[in-house]
């Protein structure tokens, strides 16, 4: 039986959509009153592992599950061995350097050396602003980074920007982006190559049911 | 404060000594049944030494606070091919030489913190023999120390055989600055990235095929020759296929071709080995190795004491990964109690632990006196002692 893992929160409903179409049902985790983490499919193909975001790289990288759906921002930030084998097109974000609205600055080499930057992300924003050639101050802020610049904690943020939404709502403005993210489909290499077809078979069949999500 | 040991490194308790230890024994055995020597390179060499030529990242190695450019081994191979080149020139080559020992890895864990990890490593090298003699020599070898292992048909193991030549004739064909980052993508497995390559080789989907190009090895086989033609490598490959094939089937190990698989540390630039078991959850790699030519060329320069010719194969089987596979928690050899009531004086007892160990078996003392039997039974069960001898009423 093959094992996935699945990141809870936003991810999770297309996620689930998306194994639904390659004929894997894992609706009972969407239901309310489930607090089960594991959950097997009907078929008795699959199980599927309802982990944190950032956890399924870990799981994937681990082997404990062969395959796994995670954003892309979570694969650049955690740079864990995972084999990226299908680009599934929903989730889709731009990781940003945003700074207030009020700020002179409208690129991120217009910062000046040495200034504070806050982030979740923070090996995604040291790698961004390293190959800019601008030393910068990187504060780790597990949540609500737009806090950085309205408090005057840092003078910008490097954060996932999906609408735009929370960013205008607090006074900020995205400069720069540093990627754009959607959901891939990641795999432990090693189980990859000694897969017996099951894996394979299992990969063709989400690419084919995430070509129309793309188009769309 | 809780005293802890650093994070990374390793505290064993006596069972899991005690099975590391009868792995390393029932290895050695092997090895030396081949007729290979034990050699005891150091734990610590100079950084050059370690990067191995640049096979090994500089951030995975573990360095010393010192004057010189010192670290910890990561694996076994460049330390004894340095020490052949330089310790060993009155040696008959080829040399055959086998260690185990820890070494040590260093891991960037998240928030950036790096964390050492230790592992013992049991392995043989075989040096200054260029042939295909020692490819064959090497993997019937690690056939049949895998044999020693008492590994059950459950843990189904899996041999992966690559080979650097034959990845670099796959990827020759490619535009200039496309080698590359094909190479990466296909030994990463990373489709997506082969993906984004296409489109610049026309689309034809070569890259992709690529991918899935691995399994029995004369089925693979058949597939390179119809793509490569009838290269030396793929003949030279396909005889060692044969002479290690009857030894494989004999002990129940598939054997895997599979061109795109490189080991992770880039050591080889010949034959590319892993054996992987399917542990109660997942795979588990339980040993790797390969062909390291030009290691052995870069540490034998005219300036080392002998020139030794640049061959050299080799490889290390991960002792903890094979007790996780083979040892459960009940192994290990159970000792006898000798317990004694009130009455019986210290010295009897201590006689006759000494005459079970003379009779060569493992028995231990309790030294403080019991009121009854049953309550020295009580502590041999406690203790998980196979048997008690008690000397009282």
């Amino acid at each position: 039986m093959l094992t996935i893992a699945l990141a809870k929160g936003a991810l999770l409903k297309d996620s689930v959509r998306c194994f639904a179409a390659a004929g894997i049902d894992f609706s009972a985790l969407l239901d309310k009153g489930n607090r089960q983490l594991m959950v097997p499919s009907p078929c008795g193909r699959a199980r599927a592992l309802l982990v944190r975001n950032g956890d399924v790289p870990v799981y994937v990288s681990y082997g404990q599950a062969q395959l796994g759906v995670v954003g892309y921002d979570v694969l650049q930030e955690h740079q864990l061995p995972v084999a990226q084998l299908l680009d599934l097109g929903f989730g889709g974000c731009r990781m940003s350097v945003a700074v207030k609205a009020s700020s002179p600055y409208r690129r991120a080499a217009d910062l000046p050396a040495h200034c504070r930057i806050a982030s979740k992300f923070t090996r995604c924003a040291e790698r961004f602003f390293d190959g800019l050639d601008l030393p910068v101050e990187l504060i780790h802020l597990t949540g609500s980074v737009e806090l950085g610049p309205i408090t005057g904690m840092s003078e910008a943020i490097v954060d996932l920007v999906a609408t735009g939404r929370t960013l205008a709502e607090n006074g900020l403005v995205a400069i720069e982006d540093l990627f754009h993210s959607t959901a891939r489909l990641v795999g432990n290499p090693l189980a990859l190559r000694l897969d017996q077809g099951d894996m394979q078979q299992l990969v063709k069949e989400l690419a084919a049911a995430a070509q129309p999500i793309e188009v769309a | 404060m809780a005293l802890q040991p650093a994070a990374g490194a390793r505290d064993l308790n006596p069972r899991q000594v005690e099975g590391n230890r009868r792995i390393r024994q029932t290895l050695a055995g092997v090895y030396r049944l081949w007729g290979y020597q034990e050699v005891d390179p150091p734990s610590i060499e100079t950084l050059d030494t370690l990067a191995a030529g640049g096979g090994i990242a500089p951030e995975e190695l573990v360095r010393l606070v010192s004057d010189d450019p010192l670290g910890l081994r990561p694996e076994l191979t460049a330390s004894i091919a340095r020490a052949a080149c330089t310790r060993m020139a009155d040696h008959p080559l080829p040399l055959r030489l086998w260690a185990d020992g820890n070494i040590f890895r260093c891991l960037q864990g998240d928030a950036g913190r790096l964390r050492i990890h230790q592992q013992i490593q049991s392995g043989v090298e075989l040096l200054g023999e260029p042939s295909l003699s020692a490819d064959v020599e090497l993997i019937r070898l690690l056939l049949a120390a895998t044999g020693s292992l008492g590994l059950q048909p459950e843990h189904k193991p899996t041999l992966l055989m690559g080979h650097h030549g034959l990845l670099q004739a796959l990827l020759e064909p490619l535009p200039a600055g496309l080698g590359e980052p094909a190479r990466a993508a296909l030994t990463s497995f990373d489709r997506l990235s082969l993906q984004a390559l296409e489109p610049q080789l026309g689309n034809s989907g070569e890259l992709l095929s690529l991918l899935e190009l691995r399994g029995r090895p004369q089925q693979v086989l058949a597939q390179l020759q119809n793509r490569l033609g009838d290269m030396p490598l793929l003949q030279d490959l396909g005889r060692v296929i044969d002479l290690v094939t009857p030894a494989a089937q004999g002990l129940g190990v598939e054997l895997q071709l599979d061109p795109t698989f490189q080991p992770h540390f880039n050591l080889y630039d010949g034959l590319v080995l892993k054996l992987v078991c399917q542990g109660a959850d997942v795979p588990i790699a339980i040993a790797s190795g390969g062909r390291y030519d030009a290691l052995v060329g870069r540490f034998s320069t005219p300036a080392s004491l002998m020139t030794l010719p640049a061959a050299g194969v080799g490889f290390g089987f991960d002792v903890e990964h094979v007790r996780e596979l083979v040892c459960s928690t009940r192994d290990g050899q159970q000792t006898v109690l000798v317990a004694r009531g009130p009455a019986t004086p210290l010295e009897v007892a201590l006689e006759r632990l000494e005459s079970l160990h003379s009779q060569g078996i493992p028995a231990e003392l309790l030294g403080e006196a019991t009121p009854d039997r049953s309550a020295a039974e009580a502590v041999a069960s406690q203790r998980g002692c196979g048997d008690l001898i008690w000397l009282g009423p």
